[in-house]
C-alpha cells in the first residue's frame, strides 16, 4: 500500500458507529473486505488518507503487509505522520510471515516503544479480517465484561489493617488486636508513647513496637 | 527526599525486579538480561507480577497458549486486574509457547477466543508486546526499563534490603495500595513508619516518587478507624486455642 505524500493524514472527524467499519476504498474488493462482509457492517469511502480502517471510538487500523515490510522504510513514514498529524488512537496490525518474520522486532520497538502505539501481528488477510470482527465486538461491549480491566469493588480495610499490625516485630495476632481496638487506626498507633503503649502490651514490646515504629 | 536518588546518568546500572517465580520458568530471561543487557536484576517474591520494571510499569511474561482458550484465562485476568490498581502502566509480553521435547513444530492455531483476548487487552489500555523467545523477551524488558529511565521512571533505590530494613518493607508491602517498589521506595525515602503517617499525600509523593492518587489512598488507609466486627472471623480474645485460657 503505497501512499503519496499529498494525502491527508486522515478525513477528519470520522464518527463510526458501533458494530461498523469504515473502509478506505483501495481495500474494496480485497480478502480482508470479503471476510469482514456479514460479521460487522463495512462501509468504503475515498479520502481516508492513511488509514485503513475506521473503527468506532476513535480507534484507526494502519495495515502493513508483508510486501510493505520489504519494500523498505515507506512504511514508517506513513506511521511517523500519522503519529504526528492525527490525535485518533493509532491500532497497526502487521503481517508477520514467514518472510518478514525477520523485520517484526524492529517495528515492534518502532510502533510499541517508540510511537507509543498498538501493533498487533496476523499471518495473513484472512487473520486479520477475523481479528478486526474480534476489535469490533469488544469495543460494541459494555465495559464491565472485559476480563482484563479493573474492577473498583469497595473493600473492607479490617483484615489489611489487621495484617499491617502483625508485620510490626513482636506482634502476633493477640497484640495486633488489642493495639488497633485501643488506637483505633494505625495513624494514632505510630503516634502513640511508650507509656500509652504500655498500657496495652506490656514494658518489653513497648519498647520494641515504639522503636519499630519510630526511628 | 534527595538522597535516594542516583545522579543521572551515573550510579549502578539500570535494576529491574523479578518474581521468584522466575527462576525455575524465566530462568533464560534473568540469566540474559545480567550477562547479555549488564542490568542489575533483584529476584523477590513480587507475588502480584512476574517483573517490575520502573516506578509505575510492572510486565506480566504469558504464553500465547493461554489466551487461547477460557481455561487459562481466568489467572491472567485476575493478576492484570490487580497489577492496575497498584501500577499507573501495565504490559504484557505475550511469548510463543516453547514447543515441548519430542515435538519437531508447534504449529499456532489462532482461535477467535485468542483475538477477543487481545482485543480485551487493548480496549482495557495493557501495553502487549510479542516475543518469540526468552531471549527476545529480556530484550524487551531491557528496552522497556531504558525507556522508562528516559522518561525518568527507573527504580533508583537499592533493591536490597538488610537486617531490619527487611520487616519495615514487609510492614508496608502490607499496606493495599503500595506495590513491592512503592515499598521499597518508602524504606529508602522516608524515615519510619510515624513519618509516614504525619507527612501530607504530597509530601510523601514527592519524597517517594508515588502517584498522588496512590499517597492519598495510603493516608486513607493509615487513618481508617478499625473496627474489630468487620474482620472476616472476630478473633477470639487470647486467640491460641478453643479451650486453652492462658494463665
Amino acid at each position: 500500500m503505497t501512499t503519496k505524500a499529498n494525502f491527508p493524514v486522515t478525513a477528519g472527524s470520522v464518527v463510526v458507529p458501533y458494530g461498523h467499519v469504515i473502509g478506505n476504498e483501495k481495500w474494496r474488493g480485497s480478502e480482508v473486505a470479503q471476510r469482514l462482509q456479514g460479521k460487522v457492517k463495512l462501509i468504503f469511502e475515498d479520502g481516508l488518507g492513511l488509514v485503513d480502517f475506521h473503527l468506532s471510538n476513535r480507534t484507526c487500523i494502519l495495515y502493513i503487509s508483508e510486501a510493505d515490510l520489504v519494500a523498505g522504510d515507506e512504511f514508517k513514514r506513513r506511521l511517523v505522520r500519522f503519529r504526528n498529524g492525527s490525535n485518533l488512537r493509532g491500532l497497526v496490525i502487521v503481517e508477520k510471515t514467514q518472510i518478514s518474520d525477520q523485520y517484526f522486532s524492529a517495528v515492534q520497538k518502532l510502533v510499541v516503544l517508540e510511537l507509543g502505539m498498538v501493533l498487533l501481528p496476523v499471518a495473513n488477510q484472512g487473520e486479520a479480517a477475523q481479528l478486526i470482527v474480534q476489535l469490533v465486538r469488544e469495543q460494541s461491549r459494555d465495559q464491565g465484561t472485559n476480563p482484563f480491566l479493573r474492577k473498583q469493588r469497595p473493600q473492607l480495610a479490617e483484615p489489611a489493617l489487621f495484617q499491617t499490625a502483625q508485620h510490626i516485630p513482636g506482634v502476633g495476632k493477640t497484640k495486633a488486636l488489642l493495639l488497633l481496638q485501643h488506637f483505633g487506626s494505625i495513624h494514632r498507633l505510630c503516634n502513640a508513647s511508650i507509656s500509652e503503649l504500655e498500657q496495652v502490651v506490656g514494658q518489653t514490646a513497648a519498647q520494641q513496637i515504639h522503636a519499630f515504629l519510630c526511628s | 527526599a534527595g538522597l535516594c536518588r542516583h545522579p543521572p546518568g551515573k550510579g549502578p546500572s539500570l535494576s529491574i525486579l523479578a518474581d521468584s517465580r522466575e527462576i525455575s520458568c524465566g530462568a533464560e530471561v534473568i540469566s540474559s538480561l545480567r550477562a547479555v543487557h549488564g542490568l542489575h536484576v533483584q529476584v523477590c517474591s513480587l507475588g502480584t507480577s512476574d517483573y517490575v520494571v520502573s516506578t509505575r510499569l510492572a510486565v506480566e511474561r504469558t504464553f500465547q497458549s493461554e489466551l487461547q482458550g477460557p481455561g487459562n484465562r481466568n489467572r491472567l485476568s485476575q493478576r492484570l486486574q490487580r497489577l492496575q490498581g497498584l501500577f499507573q502502566r501495565v504490559c504484557v509480553i505475550l511469548e510463543t509457547d516453547r514447543a515441548k521435547p519430542g515435538e519437531t513444530s508447534r504449529c499456532f492455531q489462532r482461535t477467535q477466543y485468542y483475538d477477543g483476548a487481545l482485543s480485551a487487552l487493548v480496549q482495557a489500555g495493557i501495553r502487549i508486546l510479542f516475543s518469540s523467545c526468552q531471549q527476545e523477551t529480556a530484550v524487551l524488558l531491557r528496552d522497556l526499563a531504558l525507556l522508562e529511565h528516559r522518561k525518568g521512571a527507573a527504580i533508583d533505590v537499592p533493591t536490597e534490603l538488610e537486617g531490619p530494613r527487611r520487616d519495615l518493607l514487609g510492614f508496608y508491602l502490607s499496606i493495599p495500595p503500595l506495590s513491592y517498589v512503592g515499598a521499597l521506595q518508602l524504606c529508602h525515602c522516608l524515615g519510619c513508619p510515624r513519618d509516614l503517617a504525619n507527612s501530607s499525600p504530597s509530601a510523601v509523593a514527592a519524597a517517594a516518587r508515588l502517584s498522588r492518587d496512590c499517597a492519598e489512598e495510603i493516608q486513607r488507609y493509615l487513618r481508617h478507624s478499625f473496627d474489630p466486627q468487620l474482620l472476616p472471623q472476630p478473633p477470639r480474645a487470647g486467640g491460641k486455642g478453643p479451650a486453652a485460657p492462658r494463665s
